[in-house]
């Protein structure tokens, strides 16, 4: 027995119990609650009553096109994520574990970015785009073509995406260094003596011991990919152009703040929670350690 | 013992720490400058008064051009008074903005006085019933809203007939023109359909983006106006059950100008600062706004290139010609909470009178370019640009004039119309599928109330 009392511990943990308790799960509860209400205000005004609509929201979400948009982006997000944040942090922590000068350097270069606010990164990339004067377009008028408008309909998501995954990479990128770290130099260089070159011992040593940070990450990813808001937000606010960027997070805020409709706002939550759950749990099947 | 000794003195420390920051704050001045607090505090125990913090709100925040004037008379208003603090909240009204003031007055957490909407829009909180009405108010301080005129009283009157609110300006909404522009490329200024669509065809042959304007994020003047003039004021001003086929004609004519190019490329992305700063950098040629936005215009040194006319007109009109979108639709609330607080009350009136005083409106007026109507009769201004003559023109030849549609429907549902507009506006979303929804939300928030 480290303890032999338990009191002090349990006093320890009551107030951040509390914390949770009553910032998130009562809060969560009560917004199962509202999905099932028609909810004319944000809050129960004095005077009013609120309407029990039972399971429309639910039945709403399989009805409504933007949802399904939402879900799609919100899924096309996950598989870029994982490719590409995940897999170039991977390659660089590969890439920097292998160099002996500057790796602090390298490790602050390209951690840098997941210090920057989103909203910062999101007005920088917003300029980058702009059809009038961006950068982008500059340079395209500098070599003589027309400007494009990048956050057209057809553009609009793979533009997003661009800085969405750009501002993350170094996050997985520490993690995976860290990782790396914890594998032992002898078995590397017990295989270097058995003639195994660098490459294929990335094949053979690294990512085999890697597995269970990549688990780690690929969970990380695919989560945070669920809750994307605030760059789209604010490079193209309400799903623009035309609906066609909403992701569940984006649409849950316009639903909710943008135009009163809390009662299904809360049920696009509720969605959000259900596929982070549902997504966590296919991760973890997939990647979990077996006998 | 050595353990139960730290596990003590952490449990405190930890429990201070939470509770440092539930103290009530009154150290804050109108721009949170607690130093000036203090400094007032001891002033008023000279003056033998008690110290009231009056929790203020307004929608003058942000880039609005009322702030410069609503914090000049906060200002003064404290030098007056220096046992009142103000504790001011105001912010840029939008629709988070009201959400939080509706929860506020929900829970019981409304401030003294509140400048807010006085149509339909402001529904949600009237039916908390925390505020005083203008009549209570008067019969103890009989001055009260003594320099505003009865047409401004009666404009902004409550949905249920009660005045509460006094009111400080009013607004119109107006097509701002770059004049040089059109100088330039020699095109008349546009007073009907046909010479709009001339004015758009010919600029955008120069490489002028013709109308400046955000469809995904302020699509409301074209809304307001595509729908007055298409439907005719008595239909436009009705709230029926399904969208009568001339609002949907009107919203049409919206994506009529599209298809012309008179929207910028990037319309749907673009922001609403965004696109009133091609206007003013003369990027475009034309830009359908309110009142609000001639200060902006003359700040940027374009007062006496730029005018604004009437809306020019939608084909087979309805409305008859210089039908112009004009009111009042805001004012300053007193709060019950803080009338029936007997320090507060004397403090909240002062400092809606300070606000709502023929000086007050006056600082008002001046800081939106002297073309905003008001509340008060002030005297004539004799220094106006050629945008503030052409302002109290359109004002004064309006053969009709009419409020925007969320006044009667009220914002949630006026949401719908404006966010699905960059949609109506390709035609991936139908216009009268999109009225009915928002008026079917009406009738069912209406029902609710």
């Amino acid at each position: 027995m480290l303890y032999k009392k338990k009191w002090p511990l349990i006093i320890f943990v009551i107030p951040g119990l509390l914390f949770m308790l009553i910032f998130l799960y009562l809060p969560f509860v009560e917004n199962i609650k509202n999905s099932f209400y028609n909810m004319t205000a944000i809050i129960e005004m004095p005077g009013t009553k609120w309407k029990f609509i039972g399971l429309e929201n639910y039945r709403n979400l399989f009805t409504d096109p933007t949802v399904r948009v939402a879900i799609w982006n919100s899924f096309k997000m996950m598989i870029l994520t994982v490719v590409f944040e995940v897999g170039i942090a991977f390659v660089l922590a590969v890439l920097v574990s292998n160099i002996k000068k500057f790796q602090q350097v390298f490790r602050t270069v390209y951690f840098f970015p997941v210090v920057i606010s989103a909203t910062a990164i999101g007005l920088l990339f917003k300029l980058f785009y702009n059809y009038n004067g961006g950068m982008l377009n500059q340079i395209l008028e500098f070599f003589g073509k027309e400007p494009v408008n990048w956050l057209g309909p057809d553009t609009a998501f793979a533009m997003i995406c661009v800085p969405t995954i750009w501002s993350y990479i170094g996050f997985y990128f520490v993690i995976m260094l860290t990782g790396l770290s914890d594998i032992s130099d002898d078995i590397y260089e017990a295989a270097s003596i058995d003639g195994c070159s660098k490459f294929k011992q990335v094949f053979h040593i690294t990512l085999p011991m890697l597995k269970p940070v990549f688990a780690t990450c690929v969970t990380l990813a695919v989560t945070g990919a669920l809750k994307v808001f605030d760059l789209p937000w604010v490079m193209v606010p309400n799903g623009a152009p035309q609906g066609s960027t909403h992701f569940l997070g984006t649409y849950m805020y316009q639903q909710t703040f943008g135009l009163g409709n809390y009662d299904y706002g809360s049920t696009l939550s509720l969605l959000i929670v259900v596929m982070g759950v549902l997504v966590s749990w296919i991760v973890g099947f997939f990647t979990k350690e077996r006998d | 013992m050595k353990n139960k000794v730290l596990s003590v003195l952490l449990v405190s420390a930890m429990a201070v720490s939470m509770l440092a920051g539930c103290g009530d704050s009154k150290d804050t001045g109108s721009n949170g400058d607690s130093g000036k607090k203090t400094e007032q505090g001891d002033d008023a125990g000279d003056a033998g008064q008690n110290d009231v913090t009056l929790k203020t709100v307004s929608m003058f925040g942000g880039t609005d051009p009322n702030v410069a004037a609503y914090e000049e008379i906060n200002e003064q208003f404290q030098k007056d008074y220096p046992y009142i603090t103000i504790e001011d909240n105001s912010q840029t009204s939008n629709q988070d903005w009201k959400a939080a003031v509706a929860a506020d007055f929900a829970v019981g957490n409304e401030p003294d006085v509140i400048q807010y909407f006085t149509d339909a829009t402001a529904n949600t909180v009237l039916a908390t019933d925390k505020f005083v009405t203008l009549d209570e108010i008067k019969a103890e301080y009989p001055d009260y809203a003594k320099d505003i005129t009865e047409v401004a009283l009666k404009a902004t009157a409550n949905p249920d007939g009660v005045n509460r609110a006094v009111p400080t300006t009013g607004y119109w909404e107006g097509l701002f023109c770059n004049k040089d522009l059109f100088d330039q490329y020699n095109v008349a200024l546009p007073t009907d359909w046909d010479s709009l669509v001339t004015a758009v065809e010919t600029f955008k042959e120069n490489g002028i983006i013709p109308i400046a304007c955000s469809l995904n994020a302020v699509p409301h003047y074209w809304i307001e106006y595509t729908m007055l003039y298409s439907a005719g004021v008595d239909e436009y001003q009705s709230v029926p059950e399904t969208a009568p086929e001339s609002w949907v004609k009107g919203l049409e004519v919206i994506k009529t100008l599209r298809d012309m190019g008179a929207f910028p490329e990037d319309t749907d992305t673009i922001d609403d600062a965004y696109a009133g700063q091609l206007f003013k950098d003369k990027k475009a040629a034309m830009q359908l706004d309110g009142s609000w936005y001639a200060g902006g215009v003359e700040d940027a040194g374009n007062g006496d290139t730029t005018v604004v006319v009437a809306f020019p007109g939608v084909p087979d009109q309805k409305a008859e010609a210089n039908t112009i979108i004009s009111g009042m639709s805001s004012g300053f609330y007193i709060t019950k909470k803080a009338w029936d607080d007997p320090d507060k009350r004397d403090a909240a009136v002062k400092f809606v009178m300070a606000h709502t005083s023929k000086e007050g409106i006056q600082k008002y007026w001046e800081a939106t370019g002297k073309i905003q109507v008001t509340a008060a009769e002030l005297d004539a201004p004799s220094d106006l640009s050629v945008l503030g003559q052409s302002a109290m023109d359109l004002v004064n030849s309006a053969t009709a004039t009419a409020l925007p549609t969320d006044a009667r429907i009220g914002s949630d549902p006026y949401s719908v119309i404006t966010s699905s507009m960059s949609q109506v506006s390709v035609g991936s979303a139908s216009a009268e599928d999109v009225l009915n929804e928002a008026l079917a939300l009406f009738k069912e928030l209406d029902a609710q109330q």
